[in-house]
């Protein structure tokens, strides 16, 4: 008799529309450069921004990390630009996220809004009318966003972390459960109905008035506070 | 000459591939066959003479739609006619039949060849966001709606579910907000399915139960038997329990 076999857990989801399944694996993605490992020991995504190799950071995972995942987690372990993050319109957004159909730059109403006030003003010179467009962009970047479902283009940027790892799983499995093998008139029905689960199942009352959305929320604050402390670190001299 | 047989032959060739139809032409005309069998049924003759009635009967009983039909009517009479009524009865069959596939290839091969009707694009929006599950190509369609027709529940209530598809429950209550203070009187089950959306966005943003529950007891006695709302109710006054709507 052998104990102790290794187990192979099997886990079947389902997504209303091709794309949504395909952006869950980014957010996986996302989820795993946020590991914290232990204690004070940084995450692959906290490597990578504090040292500012991310060969370095992908180093971290192990062998069996296939040469796809490595890519698209090299991609995302680019630093951050100083101006705006436009890099937010192709990340996953997380489980809040998940299912709203792709959109960039030409959808975004805010940002046009924005850039069109700033067209609209007169500047004294050159260099005042390019901070003003520096400003307008930081503030594009520390805004909640009505596209990315409240979420700032930073909260976006940083990804997800344990916490919503394990509520995006609960909410996956709570929908596979629900509606797999349920019939739909259509792709957008069945993409709906998944969003509105959705958005009644994030407003849940939980322990302590917290809320799946606000649980999440506050999670990518500190990992954005993460980020910022880890940044701060890597400026400073030795 | 070989050489000359050889080109005549390949361009007939191309020119097959690209006029081929496809799976979803078919499809269309197949439906649009059906509909103009259910038009003749119901014994609809558009002529010459009538295609200005037919069409506003066809299309909608509501007082105020008939009104911006018509006026729609008079600002393009040059650009309409017969095959317009047509196309616009084709497009009302298709609406009352509930089939999305066959709206929205309509609209794409049949309406848009006519000057923009605001009134079209809000039923067909709503099919393009709902069904089609095209958020953005929906959005675009409706905020020219809302620019058109300064005073509909119906777009702006479309922008309101759509923003709380998005997850922007501000966007969607200030969109909410706006439906509610257009509703005709007449508007009694879709202005109970304002009012009761409106509720539960006011609950999702603030926990705003007293509003939540105002709204939706509006929306109950302007619709008693919405198993939703009353549900709702029971759980606004009691323990909160959310479900979706």
């Amino acid at each position: 008799m052998v104990e102790d076999q290794p187990i192979v857990e099997l886990q079947q989801l389902w997504f209303p529309t091709r794309a949504s399944g395909e952006r869950s694996f980014l957010m996986n993605l996302e989820f795993g450069v946020n590991q914290i490992p232990k204690g004070d020991e940084l995450s692959v995504a906290e490597v990578a921004w504090s040292t500012g190799d991310v060969e370095e950071a992908l180093s971290m995972l192990p062998a069996i990390v296939p040469t796809e995942t490595r890519g698209r987690m090299k991609q995302l372990l680019q630093p951050w630009p100083t101006g705006r993050y436009t890099d937010a319109y192709h990340r996953s957004g997380g489980i809040l996220n998940l299912f709203t159909p792709s959109w960039d730059e030409a959808q975004d109403e805010v940002w046009a809004e924005m850039v069109a006030g700033w067209e609209a003003t007169t500047y004294p010179d050159d260099e005042t009318r390019q901070e003003a467009l520096n400003e307008l962009e930081q503030q594009w970047n520390a805004s909640p966003h009505p596209f990315f479902s409240g979420l700032t283009p930073a909260q976006v940027m940083v990804g997800g972390g344990a916490r919503e790892q394990v509520l995006a799983t609960e909410f996956l499995e709570r929908i596979a459960g629900m509606l797999d093998g349920r019939p739909f008139r259509s792709e957008g029905e069945a993409l709906t109905h998944v969003v509105l689960v959705l958005r009644a199942w994030e407003c849940e009352p939980r322990r302590r008035g917290m809320t799946p959305r606000k649980i999440i929320v506050a999670e990518r604050d500190m990992l954005l506070a993460r980020h910022a402390r880890v940044l701060e670190g890597a400026t400073q001299p030795a | 000459m070989g050489r000359k047989k050889k080109d005549k032959r390949k361009s007939r060739g191309r020119s097959r591939r690209s006029t081929r139809p496809t799976a979803v032409d078919y499809a269309y005309r197949k439906a649009v066959r059906e509909a103009d069998r259910a038009l003749a049924e119901s014994q609809v003759e558009i002529g010459a003479d009538n295609w200005q009635e037919v069409a506003l009967d066809w299309f909608t009983a509501d007082a105020r739609d008939r009104g911006e039909l018509s006026s729609y009517i008079g600002s393009h009479k040059s650009r309409l006619g017969i095959g317009w009524a047509r196309d616009l009865l084709r497009l009302e069959v298709f609406l009352r039949a509930g089939d999305h596939e066959a709206i929205m290839a309509h609209h794409d091969r049949a309406m848009t060849r006519y000057p923009r009707c605001a009134l079209v694009d809000t039923w067909v929006a709503e099919q393009i966001g709902r069904q089609g599950g095209d958020w953005w190509r929906a959005r675009s369609l409706l905020l020219y709606v809302v620019e058109q027709l300064p005073g509909h529940a119906r777009p702006r209530y479309e922008l309101g579910f759509q923003h709380y598809l998005l997850g922007d429950f501000p966007g969607a209550l200030a969109w909410f907000d706006q439906a509610v203070e257009r509703l005709a009187e007449n508007e009694t089950d879709f202005g109970a399915q304002v009012h009761f959306n409106r509720g539960m966005v006011r609950y999702a943003l603030d926990g705003d139960r007293k509003a939540a529950i105002a709204d939706v007891q509006t929306a109950l006695r302007l619709r008693p038997d919405y198993e939703q709302a009353q549900e709702a109710l029971r759980g606004l006054q009691g323990k909160p329990r959310w479900r979706p709507w």
